[in-house]
């Protein structure tokens, strides 16, 4: 009987520790279960921030330089300017030809779901899972220029002061938003 | 002994269960740890990179800023002592946090361009940057009154009138007075003569801007076959084309007289009866208006540092308004003054 009695001990202790061990192991489960979403959220977050921010100075680094023309040929710093595409010239090795296969002539191309950079006949994307991409123009007061379907023409790239890019992507989570207004340095 | 047996078990399979998920949340903890890490390094590179970008493009400004305004820009390239082929060569003064120089740019001279190499540094980041400096297109017109010299105290006993408005309401408001002193002081200053000055609601502050210059513009003048003073026609004469004049001397206004154009005065420009012209009116000898009399300029109305007496001094009444269409006819007849501005820029690395 005692033995007997002490068989039954083992089994219930034992089905209680398993009972203990198991929720002992959910627990440690569902802790690093959150820790490897955190991880996984953050590097994603991480990552689309990066590739917000890259595309953004980019643009920037393009329209800054956009114009350089220091042979004073009368280069127009903008080739192109449509609500979903531009094109930025410049004579970067001042030979007083912008080259259309160089880097002198740089477009972006802006629609989702991606975002591109275009250099020579390269297109290079910057960011994909682009939810909103637009591109804006303004004049020397500050205001938008009103961008007819077929982009503006020479006399309505001549009045842009300033590019404005508006960007929206989600790669993985939560989506970021970008929007930069670049002012174009070569004075006319 | 088999219950202590059972309990080293126990505690055996939970040391290594907690071993286990020590080291499991070690590698999350140092996985997260190296993702925020480069993150924060990418940014402050990237802060680095953008404030010493924002530095070079303060430091340009800066230096723009400093330039006198003119018609060419070689002079730059001579360096402080002015003198071509010395070590000085391309040398410029440029604001703390950058050095620079000046080099000539390829291309034709005309129109008047200089490569402008900038070396920005600020908060740990540091940028070169190529820049081209031009000549602004249109002519230089900082304020309706531009002068060399801040006006004296009490220049106004009789009555000022300011009017920054064009007639194209797309063309900006201009400032009523333009002078190398600080705004403040020409805040103050306006403030001080009080009721003789009235400007519309469309005038601009003042502002500080290098002062004119005459002289270069009167020799300018003198090579382009000017005009006399013959060219002020009597009021009410059927109205001429713009002419420019140039005044070798005081002028004096007797009578009631009208012009436009471009009308330099290399003295004092004495108002005793009226003028009404249109266009840009110079007077490097500063200008005199008796009392009951008049001087109306639509356009704009520069001043020189006249010696010992004021460079303005108004007894009757001085009305300046804005019109860029006669400043832009005087241009026409004679290049007046540019700005320098920044016509491109480069990143180099």
């Amino acid at each position: 009987m005692r033995g007997g009695a002490q068989g039954g001990s083992v089994l219930v202790e034992q089905l209680v520790g398993t009972m203990l061990t198991l929720l002992v192991l959910g627990t440690l489960v569902s802790v690093v279960g959150t820790g490897t979403t955190l991880l996984l959220a953050a590097a994603a977050r991480g990552e689309v921030e990066d590739t917000a921010q890259l595309a953004v100075e980019a643009f920037t680094f393009d329209v800054r330089r956009a114009g350089y023309d220091p042979t004073a040929a009368g280069l127009a710093p903008v080739g192109e300017a449509r609500t979903d595409r531009l094109t930025l010239v410049a004579d970067l090795n001042g030979d007083g030809v912008v080259a259309a296969t160089s880097e002198e002539t740089t477009a972006y191309a802006c629609a989702a779901p991606q975002l591109s950079r275009i250099i020579g006949r390269q297109s290079l994307p910057l960011a994909g899972g682009v939810l909103a991409c637009g591109l804006r123009y303004l004049d020397a007061g500050g205001l938008p220029l009103a961008i007819p379907a077929g982009g503006l023409d020479a006399t309505g790239r001549s009045r842009i002061r300033a590019i404005a890019l508006d960007l929206t992507i989600r790669q993985r989570g939560t989506p970021t938003s970008r929007s930069v207004v670049v002012a174009l340095r070569s004075t006319p | 002994m088999r219950h202590d047996a059972r309990g080293d078990g126990e505690r055996g399979a939970a040391l290594a269960a907690a071993l286990i998920a020590l080291a499991v949340s070690a590698a999350l903890v140092a996985g997260l740890t190296d993702v925020v890490r480069t993150e924060v390094i990418l940014a402050r590179d990237r802060r680095a990179m953008l404030t010493a970008l924002a530095a070079a493009d303060a430091c340009i400004a800066q230096y723009l800023a400093t330039l006198p305004f003119g018609w060419e820009l070689d002079a730059l390239l001579l360096g402080p002592d002015g003198v071509r082929g010395t070590p000085d060569d391309g040398t410029i003064a440029t604001p703390p946090g950058c050095t620079g120089s000046v080099a000539r740019a390829p291309g034709p001279a005309d129109p008047a361009h200089v490569l402008l190499g900038i070396d920005a540094a600020a908060r740990g980041g540091r940028r070169l940057v190529d820049a081209v400096v031009g000549r602004d297109h249109v002519a230089a017109t900082p304020g309706l009154l531009w002068v060399t010299l801040p006006p004296s105290p009490d220049a106004i006993s009789g009555t000022m009138t300011l009017d920054g408005a064009d007639a194209d309401p797309a063309s900006p408001d201009l400032p009523g007075l333009a002078a190398p002193a600080a705004p403040l002081d020409l805040d103050t200053w306006l403030a001080a003569e009080g009721p003789h000055i009235t400007a519309t609601p469309h005038t601009a502050a003042p502002v500080r801007a290098l002062p004119p210059p005459l002289a270069e513009l009167a020799t300018r003048a003198e090579a382009a076959a000017p005009g006399g003073a013959e060219l002020l026609a009597p009021q009410g004469a059927p109205s001429s084309p713009p002419v420019l004049a140039l005044v070798r001397g005081d002028l004096v206004v007797p009578d009631a007289r009208q012009g436009s154009g471009l009308l330099i005065v290399e003295g004092a420009l004495d108002i005793r009866g009226s003028l009404d012209f249109t266009g840009v009116v110079v007077a490097a000898g500063g200008v005199q208006i008796a009392g009951g009399a008049t001087l109306g300029v639509a356009g704009a109305l520069w001043l020189g540092t006249p010696g010992p007496s004021a460079p303005l001094a108004v007894a009757g009444r001085l009305a300046l308004r804005q019109s860029r269409a006669a400043i832009a006819a005087a241009d026409g007849l004679l290049a007046l003054p540019r700005r320098a501005i920044l016509r491109g820029v480069r990143d180099v690395g």
